[in-house]
């Protein structure tokens, strides 16, 4: 009996394994060899070592096995990027929604801790400064010197930045460079184009390495500007790392505080558009510029 | 700058149908909804029936041919008694529907509301648009998107039974069927038949009745005919393959059946007859108001059940158009308003989508396929001004909405000479910066609207009314003028 069951099993496996091969889901190597692997119960697909991109099914795809209301789970799940409606195993989530969290995770990790690149900067016309912060590390633990210029910085924007314009555009990296460059190509020149046609003098935008939103200030300084525009990326999150803000300030001087900001965040392509908002910052620009006041007080003026 | 961020305005709702012509003022409160760092959103915020009219027979000077002349004195006499002028009303709408919706009659209703009826009211007519209207009155719209369920709203009223269909508060199908309870007409509470329309003869034939004007008729012969125009109107929601009679009544194409119903909900005035806790039972009971519309509601709820249909309470049974039409006619549209004060309102803006599936991708391509549909309808001849309804850019880039912007300004060039205003409608979220690509790109400041975020699909005309908010948004109407027949 034992010996008739065994030489059943070994019929089953072998006609599931010449089935998977014909698939091509075995690497087509000798049968013999296929067969004692799986007697063995070791893993057939050993291939540990391949960096080969993995693709997730697609967000909206239903995770709930059993929905009462399949239409109200895509409803809710189509309201949020939050991670609803993804099923469960028993107390734990699904293999699937635990690795799409840790590679959104990475996701924004990324956009942390890598520079804009080079390349970048070079297509989109942008000159870079850096602010006093030396390394990446610093500028992490130390916000106040990336609210600052480095003295080289300083000698740049003297030297090479026009002076006494009305506008002054500046892209920073802040946390995320990722959000920097999936956003600015379709941004910068929309808004360009708003300010220009609507006959404003704008200074040639600029890149500030390690900045953060501070730093607009004593660049104001620098090149006697009205407004400043500071595109900068937004501390990245789960749900999107792309996420770029707008701060914007008129005239800043020693005592402007926060609430002298004006700020449109949010933008990134399940946002506001990047093209649109570009569109939009310019309106709120000349706003700006016709109030000649920026944050609290210029919402006060509506 | 001031820019308040709530305002009202005063809505309109005129349903003139085959039975009964009713009106309802509604306050609508616009609001921008965004907070302050996103890019403002205005939308209507709250719907507030102010006043309900009586339910009045629609005035007829021939079977045929509203009496204009009356109805504009129900109107009259409604404003009245609402307190309310002419002057107050910001906006709303006047539908024609069931038998009635013919042309000659909207046309004598609009010259004879013109000055009743405030500054920027239209009128609108098509079995669709009416099916649309009464669903979001009725309720089904927003059942639909509380529940996450499909609703399928069905008024039944005198002459037509309006359908349409609801997935998360977006009508997906529409269909017309031609079963009312006005189709055969008695003495009031009485049996003698005083008239049978067309459409009541051929579902009398298809039961093997006789009947004749002049008649008198009992209970146990009238029910297997209304019993058959239930069925037809039941047979439309369970499949696409029905019977000759049904297809004998069906006024549009039928439904498509491509979503699962979960619920039914009927309105109209004979929906009351529908969630009655018991049907009638002598022919005075039938004929109450001088036709079948009680028999008809009872005998629909029966069938209905025996389908296995599910039926819920609508929130307005009768004045579910009315109240649909006062409150849901309205879209407002932001983004990019570059208009003379005296450029709007603007009527009848005709709707052209030249693009059927994907956008070209050289200015040139773009240009020129505008340029055939601008030609194919003979639109630069026409005296009115032209809507181009787009789905969006190629892809949201800049460089892409940039090559929009020229092939719009390049295959509408014949048209801009004439100096009328540019209007586009775009469904994708960029009508700001569209709208300032285009400024950009003209030899000239250009008269134009740019809206985005607003599906016209199946609407062959808009209307865009005076800006409210300070110039930020406009109100945007959308009609089918498909009159029946």
């Amino acid at each position: 009996m034992a010996v008739a069951n065994n030489e059943l099993e070994k019929v089953i496996i072998q006609s599931v394994l010449e089935e998977l091969a014909k698939k091509g889901l075995l690497p087509s190597k000798g049968k013999d060899h296929v067969m004692s692997s799986a007697m063995q119960d070791t893993p057939l697909y050993s291939n540990t070592s391949s960096e080969e991109m993995v693709t997730f099914p697609p967000l909206d795809e239903m995770q709930i096995s059993k929905p009462f209301n399949a239409d109200a789970v895509k409803a809710m799940k189509k309201s949020t990027p939050a991670r609803i409606g993804i099923g469960r195993a028993g107390a734990r989530p699904k293999t699937m929604s635990w690795l799409r969290f840790l590679a959104d995770h990475a996701v924004a990790q990324d956009a942390v801790f890598l520079d804009v690149s080079d390349e970048f900067l070079k297509q989109n016309n942008l000159m870079t400064v850096q602010s006093a912060v030396t390394s990446k590390d610093e500028f992490l633990t130390r916000p106040d010197l990336g609210r600052r210029l480095s003295e080289e910085a300083v000698k740049t924007i003297t030297e090479k930045c026009e002076k006494n314009v009305q506008v002054q555009i500046l892209v920073v990296d802040g946390l995320s460079s990722t959000a920097i460059e999936a956003n600015i190509p379709d941004l910068l020149p929309a808004l360009m184009q708003g300010l220009k046609s609507a006959g404003i003098k704008v200074g040639a935008p600029f890149f500030v390495k390690y900045g953060r939103v501070w730093v607009q200030d004593p660049i104001a300084n620098l090149v006697k500007a009205d407004v400043i525009v500071s595109l900068i990326g937004e501390r990245p999150g789960l749900g999107t790392a792309e996420s770029l803000s707008a701060y914007m300030i008129y005239q800043p001087n020693e005592k402007t505080v926060e609430a002298d900001r004006t700020v449109v965040s949010n933008i990134h392509k399940g946002g506001i558009p990047p093209a649109e908002a570009g569109a939009h910052l310019s309106d709120v620009v000349q706003q700006i510029l016709t109030a000649k006041a920026s944050g609290v007080k210029f919402n006060q003026q509506k | 700058m001031p820019e308040s961020n709530i305002q009202t305005i005063m809505s309109v709702g005129i349903d003139i149908g085959t039975t009964t012509t009713q009106l309802v003022i509604s306050r609508l409160t616009i609001e921008n909804t965004a907070s302050g760092t996103f890019v403002p959103h205005v939308e209507i915020t709250d719907k507030e029936v102010i006043h309900r009219s009586e339910i009045y027979i629609t005035p007829l000077s021939d079977r045929d041919l509203i009496d204009a002349v009356a109805v504009s004195k129900i109107v009259e006499t409604e404003y009245l008694v609402a307190g309310l002028t002419p002057e107050n009303i910001d906006t709303g709408a006047v539908i024609i529907t069931g038998e009635t919706a013919k042309k000659e009659n909207a046309k004598a209703i609009i010259d004879a509301l013109a000055g009743y009826a405030g500054d920027f009211v239209v009128a609108t007519a098509g079995a669709n648009l009416e099916g649309i209207y009464a669903g979001k009155g009725s309720g089904a719209a927003a059942f639909s998107v509380q529940r996450h369920q499909v609703v399928a709203n069905i008024d039944v009223g005198g002459g037509t039974s309006n359908y349409a269909m609801f997935h998360e508060g977006k009508a997906v199908e529409t269909t017309c069927l031609n079963v009312g309870g006005h189709l055969i007409e008695f003495e009031r509470q009485g049996d003698r038949i005083t008239y049978i329309s067309e459409p009541a003869k051929i579902a009398l034939q298809s039961a093997g009745q006789r009947l004749e004007v002049g008649e008198r008729i009992t209970l146990p012969q009238l029910r297997p005919v209304v019993k058959a125009m239930a069925a037809c109107v039941v047979e439309v929601l369970k499949t696409t393959k029905q019977s000759e009679l049904t297809r004998a009544l069906l006024m549009t194409p039928t439904l498509r059946l491509e979503h699962t119903i979960r619920k039914v909900m009927i309105s109209g005035g004979v929906a009351d007859y529908v969630y009655a806790p018991q049907g009638p039972v002598t022919m005075m009971e039938v004929t109450e108001f001088g036709d079948f519309g009680p028999l008809l509601g009872w005998e629909l709820k029966l069938c209905l059940e025996t389908a296995g249909f599910v039926l819920e309470k609508p929130n307005e049974t009768v004045r579910a158009t009315v109240i649909g039409t006062g409150t849901q006619s309205v879209n407002l549209s932001g983004s990019t308003i570059h208009l003379q004060e005296k450029t709007l309102p603007l009527r009848n803006v005709m709707v052209i989508s030249p693009f059927s599936s994907t956008i070209p991708d050289t200015v040139q391509g773009i240009g020129k396929a505008i340029k055939n549909e601008m030609l194919r309808l003979q639109a630069n001849q026409s005296e009115g001004s032209v809507a181009l309804a787009l789905k969006g850019p190629r892809t949201m880039t800049f460089v892409n909405i940039n090559l929009l912007a020229q092939g719009v300004l390049l295959g509408m060039e014949e048209y801009l000479s004439q100096n009328k205003p540019l209007v586009l409608v775009i469904e994708a979220d960029c009508g700001k910066v569209l709208g300032q690509c285009i400024n950009a790109n003209a030899n000239r400041p250009l008269e134009m609207v740019c809206i985005d975020q607003l599906e016209v699909e199946d609407c062959d005309y808009i209307d865009i009314g005076k800006p409210l908010m300070g110039g930020r948004v406009v109100p945007v109407v959308l009609k089918t003028l498909v009159f029946n027949r």
